[in-house]
């Protein structure tokens, strides 16, 4: 999604949030991700003025007052954190974990094939398709990706072909480089 | 930990959030992923002088593993290049000049900021409240400032940003518009 991203080519507007539209995107968060329920005061407080930076291809990113960005979007789906943000709450998506091989593929914005998921070194937690995941790697503590999967967790098993999660955002691409939006 | 543990959802317990984890300084990312990055050395390098402690167990981590890793990788296909971060090429110098606007007044060109990696709107905000006047972004890397402050702007952009040199500023002179 932001492999060829540009921050000074693909921003084509920024947004202030109205509170009520803001409150939506709060509900929304927290039912997607129950574990953020005691934390989201933090990550987006009551007061702060949210906006969000569109950008081309239909890519839509929540910043707070700070610039930090926080959540983004394709189109209308679901919101998906950072990774700048899901290294400081590591805990609140499914996570599934590649082997050693795959990191470098992962890092050059590959999408996660299955063998990559099922293979020893790698191991998955139970989810259906198209949930957003945070991708780990095996002998690895931090996320190096942010995808949601294009099959369960079941069906990548058995299938054990093909892509098993698309990939979102990883470490060093267009977004992971995006300065803070004053 | 086992892996299981590891990938389990929910905070850990007696942690406190959030988390603050270093980044390279060089690659940028975890210092347990400079390893995969094409200027290896250069996040060693920075380690070193940064977070002596992270070299420390960088460099044990170094010896062995890569054999079985290489393998491994011959496996798949495609090549799993990771690109480096482009580098702002060409020269990091900043320009000002003087245009005219109306019969009388002038404003002020600043151009090159952002090659010192300064954020335009920040500083166009500074040398508004700092000349009282009006200044503004107006390009992808040129601010516009209402009023002729050039001969100042020697002074005050060495003052504000120290890593711009005042033999870094350029002098383009009067513009015409
Ligand atoms: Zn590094």
């Amino acid at each position: 999604m932001f492999k060829k991203f540009d921050e000074k080519e693909s921003i084509s507007g920024v947004l202030q949030l109205k509170s009520s539209v803001q409150k939506g995107i709060r509900t929304k968060l927290i039912e997607s991700y129950p574990y953020l329920e005691n934390h989201i005061d933090n990550i987006l407080p009551k007061k702060d003025a949210l906006r969000i930076v569109k950008c081309h291809d239909h890519i839509e990113i929540i910043v707070n007052t700070a610039g930090d960005l926080l959540f983004f979007r394709h189109r209308e789906g679901q919101w998906m954190p950072t990774l700048r943000l899901y290294h400081k709450y590591p805990f609140f998506l499914p996570m599934q974990q590649v082997d050693k091989g795959a990191i470098r593929f992962v890092l050059s914005g590959a999408n996660i094939m299955c063998p990559g998921l099922t293979s020893p070194g790698a191991q998955m937690t139970t989810v259906p398709k198209d949930t957003i995941v945070a991708i780990m790697a095996e002998g690895k503590d931090h996320a190096l990706a942010i995808g949601k999967t294009t099959l369960s967790t079941d069906d990548i098993a058995k299938v054990n072909k093909g892509i098993g999660v698309e990939n979102c955002h990883y470490l060093n691409d267009g977004l992971w480089h995006m300065k803070p939006v004053k | 930990m086992s892996v299981l543990e590891k990938l389990q959802q929910g905070p850990r317990e007696g942690v406190t959030y959030p988390l603050s984890l270093a980044y390279c300084g060089n690659c940028s990312m975890p210092i347990e992923y400079c390893e995969y990055y094409p200027e290896y050395d250069k996040c060693k390098q920075w380690l070193e002088r940064n977070l002596p402690s992270e070299f420390e167990k960088v460099k044990i981590g170094d010896d062995g593993g890569s054999v079985e890793e290489e393998k491994k990788r011959q496996k798949r296909g495609g090549k799993g290049m990771i690109k480096t971060k482009k580098k702002e090429d060409g020269p990091k110098q900043v320009c000002v000049s003087r245009a005219p606007r109306g019969k009388k007044k002038s404003v002020t060109v600043v151009t090159g900021l952002s090659s010192f990696d300064i954020d335009l709107k920040v500083a166009a905000k500074f040398f508004g409240t700092r000349f009282a006047c009006g200044s503004s972004v107006t390009g992808d890397d040129e601010i516009v400032i209402q009023g002729d402050v050039k001969d100042d702007l020697f002074d005050v952009i060495p003052e504000k940003w120290p890593e711009i040199d005042e033999d870094l500023i350029e002098d383009l002179g009067d513009q015409k518009r």
